[in-house]
């Protein structure tokens, strides 16, 4: 492209967005909206995403051995461990595991005094360390444990597990529609926006193509109005949704019983993806009106 | 330059705007179209510079068959031609020179080029003062010269007029028609439209009557 040709498109955009400021700002307003509602959505998908995956990937499993358990049963767990994703955070004893139970029971500790013996197994807590979500990992696991001597029983939530993973699939599912919707719903906001600041020019879209303009040098400085309007759509509706979450973490507390949900703000990398992509949806929105328009 | 073969032209179920239309204009020549409102002077003009496709027939302007042009062919042939329309067509947020300059902008002529080119074209016509105003600030004289100063910066083949005078007062007809005979003695086809009789009286041109869309 001539460089004539595009130092005048980049000024006529320009120069249109002065000439037409109401219809532009009017726009302008449409499209942050738009792009609040899309950007919020996404905020609270990517954590709700991270949160769910974060439970995934803390799958906690017992492994119970029988009897007092002798070093070598120990070390053999431990060598077959070596080949998964998993952690060993805890050995509890017999003596522990009873502790434990007293802790629990409080005042009711003495119902304990009445046994004989440790009736508690001597247990190894491991933690896999990877996500789990539509794995065959634990069971995996487990089934291997069970054939080690000495080793009484493995355990895991596997309800847990399976509940999970059907949360996981139905929010990624509702995620796609419901975010593919609101993507439709800016397109086509931002593309009756487009068409309006086209109908504001018509007689000069008339006149440049009666003095021998060509479709695309009518069409080119409207797409990069399209752009440049989407980009700053983009910008101010994550400026807006950046304030309201720093209002919301600062002013309303978001603990719940002992654990507090910590949101996370979008990372950089989500930010330009999403200021790119304001862009591209200012440009294929007014490529789809000037399209509509040129058929006239 | 200009050939029309039994051309029709009509626009829905109302009576044909053109009936049977067959015309040369060669190259250098000055006609006027003339004839009653409705009588299609503004639709043989339309069809000449490709506004509006002919319904059957054929039309050759500058060697090109307007029935099978192209977007891209179509403006190279428009940038041929300058037109001037009974209304101006002005950009009413734009200046004098912007106005004038658009013709050469949509060409890609560098900057220094069209300033050169409208300053000119200006002065040429007496607008030299005027090309910081906008359109609304001038009178009407005014707002028609500057509509053919847009038609004539490129150096067109061919300027077409339409009514160029219907809005003007005696004294700016005749300056306009002088101006019009100006740019044609430069060796520009010239074709001029008008439904006025005075200006066709004692002219030796050729004239190019319609009624009801037929050549008479």
């Amino acid at each position: 492209m001539k460089i004539t040709f595009f130092r005048y498109f980049v000024r006529q955009a320009m120069r249109n967005m002065a000439e037409n400021r109401l219809v532009h700002l009017i726009g302008l307003g449409t499209m942050v909206i738009a792009f609040l509602m899309f950007d919020a959505f996404i905020l609270i998908f990517v954590n709700l995403n991270s949160w769910t995956q974060e439970q995934g990937r803390s799958l906690t499993m017992s492994i119970y051995l029988k009897g007092e358990p002798e070093r070598a049963v120990i070390e053999s767990i431990k060598k077959e461990l070596l080949q998964y994703p998993v952690s060993i955070t805890d050995f509890i004893s017999k003596e522990d595991a009873l502790k434990s139970l007293r802790k629990q029971l409080g005042e009711k500790a003495g119902l304990l005094d009445g046994l004989g013996e440790n009736p508690l197994p001597a247990s190894l807590e491991i933690v896999l360390s990877r996500d789990v979500s539509g794995d065959s990992l634990p069971y995996e696991l487990k089934t291997t444990l069970e054939r080690i001597n000495g080793v009484d029983e493995v355990q895991y939530s596997q309800e847990w597990v399976e509940k999970f993973q059907a949360i996981m699939g139905a929010v990624r599912i509702i995620g796609l529609v419901f975010g593919g919707l609101l993507f439709l719903a800016a397109l086509f906001i931002i593309t009756n926006t487009v068409k309006l600041t086209i109908y504001s020019r018509k007689d000069e879209i008339e006149i440049l193509k009666l003095v021998g303009a060509t479709n695309r040098f009518v069409k080119i400085p409207f797409l990069v109005e399209g752009s440049i309007q989407g980009f700053l759509g983009g910008s101010v509706a994550l400026i807006v949704l950046f304030l309201v979450y720093v209002a919301i973490m600062t002013k309303v507390d978001l603990s719940i019983g002992f654990a507090s949900l910590d949101i996370i703000f979008l990372s950089p990398q989500f930010i330009l993806l999403l200021l790119l992509m304001s862009s591209i949806i200012g440009f294929i929105g007014s490529t789809v009106s000037l399209g509509r328009f040129f058929r006239i | 330059m200009i050939r029309l073969f039994h051309v029709y032209k009509s626009f829905g179920s109302k009576n044909p705007a053109l009936i049977d239309i067959s015309l040369t204009v060669p190259k250098g020549e000055f006609v006027f179209v003339t004839g009653p409102s409705g009588a299609g002077k503004t639709t043989l003009l339309k069809i000449i510079f490709c506004a509006e496709k002919p319904t059957s027939g054929h039309a050759l302007v500058d060697g090109r068959n307007l029935m099978r042009i192209k977007d891209g062919e179509l403006s190279s042939l428009r940038r041929r031609i300058g037109v001037v329309f009974q209304d101006f067509k002005l950009l009413p947020l734009r200046t004098v020179f912007e106005n004038v300059a658009l013709s050469l902008e949509v060409m890609g002529v560098p900057s220094s080029i069209i300033r050169k080119k409208v300053h000119q074209t200006l002065r040429y016509l007496g607008l030299a003062d005027k090309e910081g105003y906008y359109p609304p600030q001038l009178s009407g004289g005014e707002q028609q010269r500057i509509a053919i100063a847009r038609a004539i910066v490129n150096n067109p083949l061919i300027l077409l007029a339409d009514e160029p005078t219907g809005n003007l007062d005696y004294d700016l007809t005749m300056e306009t028609m002088a101006l019009l005979k100006e740019i044609h003695a430069r060796g520009t086809t010239v074709i001029v439209a008008t439904h006025s009789q005075e200006l066709l009286k004692g002219t030796k041109r050729r004239i190019i009557a319609l009624h009801k869309g037929r050549m008479v």
